[in-house]
C-alpha cells in the first residue's frame, strides 16, 4: 500500500488562508494554480502503519504502549485492533515551501495552505486503502494526539512504537514538534461493527490549535 | 580495520539487534539500550549467537544511546555505551571477534530544515566517541544515516576525539535519495574527502533493492564497500519481514562481483542469516573492483562533476559592489543569499563565496553565510578567502564537498592551506603567483604550478581535486598577458594533466563593451582547456559562449542542453514598461513587482528618495493594509502588495549605498519564534511587512532560546520586540522569555503574535502589546518607533 496525494482541494487551501470569500483576481488565481502544481510536483508522500490487536487492559499487543484519555477510550469501545499510522509529505515540501519563504512569501503561504490540504488529502487516502485492506473489519475515524483529551506528549509513544524516524524520516523535535511539518500521526480503531462517524467538529481537526477561524469564534464549515 | 578488509577475504558483520531483544521480551518502542545495563546477560547472548554464525564484527547495542534519545530512558549516554561495550566483549571472549561502537542518528534533525545546530550534534557525538573509546571499542561505525550533514558532525567528532578506524552507512530509499535527499555520490564524495575508512549503505531496503544503489556508490569512491541491508521489505500490517535466509544471502551475491567484502544484515535478519551469508558468499571468487573513478564536489542533495566546463558564478564577493559591502556591514544575509539563488536560475553550478571585507569578522560571517546559502540552494560552494581561519571555519561549515580558493606559491600559504583541504577533504584552487607576485611569462607561471601540485600530491591530496589558475589580467592595461595566460594554461592542462580554473570577468576591465571581450577571451580559454570559468552567470552571453561550447566539444550530448536553453525563448522578453496610466499605488497594490520597480524609478528622477517612501511607498502600503483590515483582500494579496513595495525600497537602498550614504531606516525591530517552536512563518510574514514598512528587522530565526533574545536586544539596543509562538506548548517560552527581558532591565517594547494567542493571554503573559496580524504589527512598529 503506497502513500497517494491525489489532489488538492481548493477551498480547503482558500479556508486556511482565511478567505473572505471575495473574488481571485488575476494573479491571485494564476498563483493558486502554480503552487497547486509545484506542491503536488514536489511532494513524495511516505506513510507507515501497523496493525495491533488491542488487549483488555487497554495496551497494543507487543507493546508497553495504552493511549489514555476518555475520548480514546469512547472511540475504542467496539474495537479489538487498533492501526496506528504516521504520514508526510517528505522534507522535499518542507525545503519548497522555506526557499519560497525567502523568494516570494506571496506564494510561500498559499503552498503552506496547499501543503496543510495536501497532508489531509494523503491521509484520507491511506484512510480508503485500510478500510479496503481490513475489510469486513470496519474502521473508526481517524484521532491524533491533540485531539479530545489525548495528551500531545502521545505523540512520542506513537514514534518509538512505529519507529516513525527511520521509516519515513520524520523527526520529533524536543519541545514535540515534527519536522517536516506537513506530517502527521493517528490511531484508527478497528472494529468488528460498523462505526459511527463520531468526531465531527474542530476538536478532532488537525488545524484545532492554529485554526484562525476558531479563534474569532467562527467556523471553517468543513467538518 | 579497512585495510585488513581490502585486499583479502570476506569479513561478517552481526544482523539485526532490536527484533532479537524483542524476541528476548523487550517491549516494542522502550528504549533498547537500557538493557545493556539491566539485562546484559540477555543482550551478550544475542552477540554470542552472532559470534556463533559467523560474526567477526560486533555492533554494540548503542544505537540510540545518546543525550537527545536517551533522555527519556533516565540513563546518562555514558553508562548505556560502557555496558553496551562491554555485553559486546562477554560474548567476543577470546575469539578475533571485534567490538565496534554503534552510532545512529540523534533523532533531530539539524538546520536549515531542523532546528538541531552543527556544534550541538558534534557535542552529543564527541559524548559517545568519548566514552566508546574508553570502554575500549575497535572501530567506529555510524550507520543508518540519512542526513549528510549530520554524519559529518559525527564523523569530526569521532576523528577528532578518538584514535579509530570510523565507518560510515547511511539509509536510502529506492530513488537514490536519503529521506533528506542526500544522493550516492554526495555521500561518496564527502565521506572519502573526510578520510573515513569504508562506507556503503544498511537498512531501509532490502538486498535487491540496494544493488543498484551499490553500482552508483562504486563508481565515486576506492574505499571498501559495506552492505547491511534489511531483510527485505517489511509487512506493513504486522512490521514482519519475510525474505528467507536462503534468499537474502542469494540477493547478495552479485554485491560480491562488484567488490564489496563487507557484509550483515540489519533490521529483521537473525543469526540464521548470517550463517547463509558466510556459507554462501565464501563459496565464491570475489570480484575485483573498477579503478577509474568519477570526481567532483557536491552539496549533500546535488554534484557538480568533473567532466568538462562547469560554470563557477562569481556575484557573492564584495569587491567593487557597494550595496553588497553595505549588505555585509549590516548582517542583511538575505541580500548575500538572494545573489546566489539569481546565480542558481542563472545556470551556475558552482557558487563561489567571498565576505572579505575589513572591519567584518570573517571565520563568522563565512559560517553564517554558507549556512545560510545551504538553506536555499543545493550548488556545491568555493570558498574563496586569503585567511585560512575564514577557510577552516568555512570546510566546517559546509555540507559536502568543497573547493578552496585559494593557495598559491608561497610557502607559508601551501602548508597553512593544504593541510585544511586535505582533513575537510577539499578540492583546492593554486593561483600561479607567489611572493614575487604574478609572472609576467607564460614559463614562469607554469613552474609555479607545477610546485604547487607537487605540494598539494605531498599532503595527500588526489591529483583530480588540484585545480590551477593561470590568473586573467586586465587587457586594457598588460595587452600581452591575456595570450600568456591562454599559453600558460594549455600548458597545466596537457603537461601536469590537472583540472583549470580562471576569473574570466577581469579580463575587460576599463574598456566599454566589456562582454564583448569577455566572452572572446572566455571561448579562447575554454579552447586551451579551462574547465572552471569562474564569470557573472547573470550574463547571457557568457551563459550562450559556455552553452555553444559544451555542444562543439562534445559535451553536450546530442545538444539536448543546449536545445533546451534555446527551443523556448519567447522572441523578446517583455520588459515591465511605466505606461498604460498605472500608479505606483496600483502597481504596489496589485503586487506587480516589475511595475513597482519602474514607476519608483521613474519618481526618483523628479522627487528625493525621502519623498518617494514618504509620499508614494508608505501610504500605499497603508491603503493596502486598510482593505486587508475590512477583508476586501486577504493574506497572500498583502503579502504580494508589501513584495511589490519592497522593490522599490531597494532601488532607493541601492541609490543611497551608491552616494555612501547611511539606509534609511524608520528603526530597529528584534523578531524571533520563541525556544521549542518551529513554525515560523507567521514571524517570517511579519518580517517582509515590517521590512516594507522601512524598518530594519533583525530576525533571530525559531527556537532561539530566551537568553539569546535577550543579548540580542541589549546588544543592538532594539527598542521594540516582537515574539512568535505557535503551539499552546510553547506560549510557556514566550511568557519565559518576557520575564528575562524585563528582568534584564532594558527598556524595549515587547509584542506578541502566534494563532494560540489572544489580547487577554498576551497581557497575562506580561507583553505590552498583542499583534492579530502582520499588518497590526506594523501599527504597533509606528507607535512605538515612529
Amino acid at each position: 500500500m503506497e502513500a497517494r496525494l491525489t489532489g488538492i482541494e481548493r477551498n480547503e487551501v482558500l479556508h486556511y488562508l482565511g478567505w473572505p470569500g471575495v473574488g481571485l483576481s488575476k494573479e491571485l488565481a494564476a498563483a493558486f494554480e502554480r503552487c497547486e502544481r509545484t506542491l503536488l510536483d514536489t511532494a513524495r508522500p511516505r506513510a507507515v502503519w501497523r496493525l495491533f490487536p488491542l488487549l483488555p487492559d487497554g495496551r497494543l499487543e507487543g507493546t508497553g504502549y495504552a493511549p489514555a484519555g476518555e475520548s480514546v477510550r469512547e472511540l475504542l469501545r467496539e474495537c479489538g485492533a487498533v492501526v496506528l499510522m504516521a504520514a508526510t509529505l517528505g522534507t522535499e515540501v518542507e525545503r519548497l515551501i522555506r526557499r519560497a519563504q525567502l523568494e516570494n512569501m506571496g506564494d510561500a503561504v498559499i503552498l503552506d495552505a496547499c501543503g496543510s490540504a495536501a497532508i489531509e488529502n494523503v491521509c484520507d487516502n491511506l484512510c480508503a486503502d485500510l478500510a479496503d485492506e481490513l475489510r469486513p473489519r470496519h474502521l473508526t475515524d481517524r484521532f491524533s494526539p491533540g485531539y479530545g483529551d489525548m495528551p500531545l506528549a502521545e505523540q512520542r509513544e506513537l514514534f518509538y512504537v512505529l519507529d516513525v524516524t527511520r521509516r519515513i524520516g520524520v523527526s520529533l523535535s524536543d519541545s514535540g514538534l515534527m519536522l517536516p511539518q506537513k506530517s502527521v500521526t493517528a490511531l484508527i480503531g478497528v472494529s468488528d461493527r460498523p462505526q459511527p462517524k463520531r468526531h465531527r467538529g474542530c476538536s478532532s481537526c488537525s488545524m484545532f490549535e492554529t485554526c484562525a477561524f476558531r479563534k474569532d469564534g467562527k467556523s471553517c464549515g468543513a467538518l | 580495520m579497512g585495510k585488513a578488509v581490502e585486499h583479502s577475504e570476506i569479513l561478517l558483520l552481526d544482523g539485526g539487534m532490536g527484533t532479537m531483544l524483542q524476541a528476548a521480551g523487550l517491549p516494542l518502542g522502550q528504549t533498547p539500550e537500557v538493557w545493556n545495563v539491566t539485562e546484559p546477560e540477555k543482550v551478550a547472548a544475542v552477540h554470542r549467537k552472532y559470534v556463533e554464525a559467523g560474526s567477526r564484527l560486533l555492533y554494540t547495542n548503542t544505537f540510540g544511546a545518546n543525550r537527545y534519545k536517551a533522555a527519556r530512558c533516565g540513563y546518562a549516554p555514558a553508562e548505556l555505551i560502557e555496558g553496551g561495550v562491554r555485553c559486546a566483549r562477554m560474548a567476543a571472549g577470546d575469539l578475533p571477534v571485534k567490538v565496534a561502537l554503534d552510532i545512529g542518528p540523534l533523532g533531530q534533525l539539524l538546520e536549515p530544515l531542523g532546528t538541531l545546530r552543527f556544534e550541538e550534534a558534534y557535542e552529543a557525538f564527541r559524548e559517545q566517541v568519548v566514552a566508546g573509546a574508553a570502554a575500549g571499542a575497535d572501530l567506529i561505525v555510524i550507520e543508518t544515516m540519512s542526513d549528510l550533514y549530520e554524519v559529518k558532525a559525527a564523523v569530526l567528532a569521532a576523528k577528532e576525539n578518538a584514535d579509530l578506524p570510523v565507518w560510515v552507512t547511511m539509509s536510502f530509499e529506492a530513488s537514490g535519495r536519503t529521506f533528506v535527499g542526500t544522493t550516492v555520490s554526495a555521500m561518496a564524495l564527502t565521506l572519502t574527502g573526510l578520510g573515513v575508512d569504508a562506507l556503503g549503505f544498511n537498512c531501509s531496503l532490502g538486498p535487491k533493492e540496494l544493488i543498484p544503489l551499490l553500482a552508483e556508490l562504486r563508481q565515486w569512491t576506492d574505499l571498501p564497500l559495506i552492505l547491511k541491508p534489511n531483510a527485505g521489505l517489511p509487512d506493513p500490517a504486522t512490521g514482519a519481514y519475510h525474505i528467507t535466509p536462503a534468499a537474502f544471502a542469494r540477493e547478495l551475491l552479485p554485491a560480491l562481483g562488484m567488490g564489496v567484502r563487507i557484509f550483515g544484515g540489519c533490521c529483521g535478519t537473525t543469526p540464521d542469516f548470517i550463517r547463509e551469508l558466510g556459507t554462501v558468499l565464501t563459496a565464491f571468487a570475489p570480484g575485483e573492483r573498477k579503478t577509474d573513478r568519477r570526481f567532483g564536489v557536491c552539496s549533500a542533495a546535488n554534484t557538480a562533476e568533473f567532466d568538462g566546463v562547469r560554470v563557477i558564478g562569481e556575484r557573492i564577493n564584495p569587491t567593487g559592489k557597494r550595496r553588497f559591502q553595505q549588505a555585509l556591514r549590516e548582517d542583511d544575509l538575505d541580500y548575500i543569499i538572494a545573489r546566489g539563488v539569481e546565480q542558481q536560475d542563472a545556470g551556475a553550478e558552482i557558487l563561489d563565496v567571498n565576505v572579505g571585507l575589513p572591519g567584518i569578522d570573517e571565520p563568522r560571517m563565512m559560517t553564517r553565510v554558507v549556512r545560510a546559502l545551504q538553506g536555499v540552494t543545493d550548488l556545491p560552494l568555493m570558498l574563496d578567502s586569503s585567511d585560512p581561519a575564514a577557510i577552516e571555519a568555512g570546510l566546517r561549515a559546509v555540507n559536502g564537498k568543497a573547493i578552496v580558493n585559494s593557495v598559491n606559491g608561497e610557502a607559508a600559504v601551501l602548508d597553512a592551506v593544504l593541510p585544511l583541504c586535505k582533513k575537510y577533504g577539499a578540492a583546492v584552487v593554486g593561483l600561479c603567483m607567489d611572493r614575487g607576485g604574478i609572472p609576467q611569462t607564460w614559463r614562469e607561471r607554469a613552474a609555479i604550478a607545477e610546485r604547487i601540485v607537487e605540494a598539494a600530491l605531498s599532503y595527500g591530496i588526489d591529483k583530480n581535486d588540484i585545480l590551477i589558475d593561470c590568473l586573467t589580467l586586465t587587457v586594457s592595461a598588460q595587452q600581452s598577458q591575456a595570450a600568456e595566460t591562454l599559453r600558460a594554461l594549455r600548458w597545466v592542462k596537457e603537461e601536469l594533466g590537472v583540472r583549470t580554473v580562471l576569473g574570466v570577468s577581469n579580463i575587460s576591465f576599463g574598456l566599454p563593451a566589456r562582454e564583448h571581450i569577455t566572452v572572446s577571451f572566455l571561448t579562447q580559454a575554454m579552447q586551451a582547456g579551462l574547465d572552471f570559468p569562474i564569470v557573472n552567470p547573470n550574463s547571457e552571453a557568457v551563459m550562450d559562449a559556455v552553452a555553444s561550447f559544451r555542444v562543439l566539444s562534445g559535451q553536450d550530448r546530442d545538444a539536448e542542453g543546449y536545445i533546451r536553453r534555446f527551443a523556448n525563448v519567447p522572441a523578446e522578453a517583455e520588459k515591465p514598461k511605466a505606461s498604460g496610466g498605472m500608479t505606483l499605488a496600483d502597481a504596489v497594490m496589485r503586487g506587480l513587482r516589475g511595475e513597482t520597480a519602474a514607476l519608483t524609478r521613474e519618481a526618483l528622477e523628479t522627487m528625493s528618495e525621502m519623498d518617494v517612501i514618504e509620499k508614494l511607498l508608505t501610504p500605499a502600503l497603508d491603503r493596502v493594509g486598510e482593505r486587508y483590515e475590512k477583508q476586501e483582500i486577504f493574506l497572500p494579496q498583502l503579502i504580494n502588495a508589501a513584495n511589490a513595495a519592497c522593490e522599490g525600497f531597494e532601488l532607493i537602498k541601492k541609490q543611497l549605498a551608491k552616494r555612501g550614504g547611511a539606509s534609511v531606516s524608520k528603526g530597529k525591530i528584534l523578531l524571533a519564534t520563541v525556544r521549542g517552536d518551529i513554525h515560523d512563518i507567521g514571524k517570517n510574514i511579519v518580517r517582509v511587512v515590517l521590512e516594507n514598512y522601512g524598518y530594519t528587522v533583525l530576525d533571530l530565526g525559531r527556537d532561539v532560546p530566551p537568553q539569546e533574545i535577550v543579548d540580542a536586544a541589549v546588544r543592538e539596543d532594539v527598542r521594540l520586540v516582537g515574539l512568535s509562538a505557535l503551539m499552546t506548548t510553547t506560549v510557556v517560552s514566550m511568557e519565559e522569555t518576557i520575564r528575562a527581558l524585563r528582568l534584564s532591565g532594558h527598556p524595549c517594547k515587547i509584542m506578541v503574535g502566534g494563532a494560540v494567542l489572544t489580547p487577554e493571554y498576551a497581557a497575562e503573559i506580561g507583553a505590552d502589546y498583542y499583534a492579530r496580524d502582520a499588518k497590526q504589527s506594523a501599527d504597533i512598529a509606528r507607535q512605538v518607533l515612529g
